[in-house]
């Protein structure tokens, strides 16, 4: 359980290996991302298909990612499963984020 | 016959690890109803917003203060009450519109908090909320399919 990172050429690739990213663990995901933004990394391909469940304290962190990044990166989300889906489709956070089907996918996806 | 309204009442402390307990008690009512799978899942996301805010705001993340969750299924609706004795949620929170997360696409506005009463508003067929003798709480229902 947790978070893992591994580069991929220019980009970092950001597992969550959680099954749920609620309030209750926002505050350590957000503090894992902000450290790898602090030492550098700017391009993210974040796997969150193992989340079943992600309510808005959640969905505020990927928010808080892209702002950090303030133009000078990007966040590309990868295999959301229905529920996820569902919130960034309630929010309209899907027409903010890249949102592919898998990690290659992304990595792939020069857009 | 008209079925009865069937009740049950849970309490939890407020710590946002025991939101999960409130969250699979939702789940479990909601899925001996007509609620599909993805209303179920919204459902399930409603409860975990509303308590999250009573955790977080009323409490200011206090920790051994309790959580009061009154359900009330009937034949053809669900209504979640959340309760707190913390401080009372200013009505602007509840009057916002649930549309201006869409309004704004642009990243330098866009919030990374305060979505979720507008969440709630969006899935729920009714929300209200009422302050009385110190007890605070927040009403949301749905009619079943």
């Amino acid at each position: 359980m947790g978070y893992q990172s591994s580069q991929k050429g220019d980009a970092t690739v950001v597992t969550v290996e959680e099954s749920r990213l609620d309030a209750s663990i926002a505050g350590g995901f957000k503090d894992f991302m902000m450290d790898l933004i602090d030492s550098g990394n700017a391009e993210f391909v974040i796997d969150i298909s193992e989340i079943s469940f992600m309510d808005s304290s959640g969905l505020g962190v990927i928010v808080a990612i892209l702002k950090q990044l303030n133009g000078k990166g990007s966040v590309k989300l990868v295999g959301p499963q229905k529920a996820v889906s569902d919130l960034f489709d309630l929010t309209c956070m899907d027409r903010i984020f890249k949102i592919y089907a898998t990690v290659d996918e992304a990595l792939n996806n020069s857009q | 016959m008209k079925k009865r309204t069937q009740c049950i009442r849970l309490f939890i402390d407020s710590q946002l690890e025991d939101i999960v307990l409130v969250a699979m008690a939702v789940r479990g009512i909601c899925a001996i109803t007509e609620f599909s799978v993805d209303e179920v899942n919204r459902m399930e996301l409603c409860i975990v917003e509303i308590t999250n805010n009573v955790i977080e705001h009323a409490y200011s993340n206090e920790v051994g203060k309790t959580i009061e969750i009154l359900i009330n299924l009937s034949s053809d609706m669900i209504e979640i009450v959340v309760s707190d004795w913390g401080t009372k949620m200013e009505k602007k929170h509840l009057d916002n519109d649930p549309a201006q997360d869409a309004m704004s696409m642009d990243i330098d506005a866009l919030s990374s908090s305060g979505r979720g009463i507008n969440i709630v508003k969006k899935i729920m067929d009714d929300v209200n909320y009422v302050s009385s003798d110190g007890k605070n709480s927040f009403y949301m229902s749905k009619h079943l399919n």
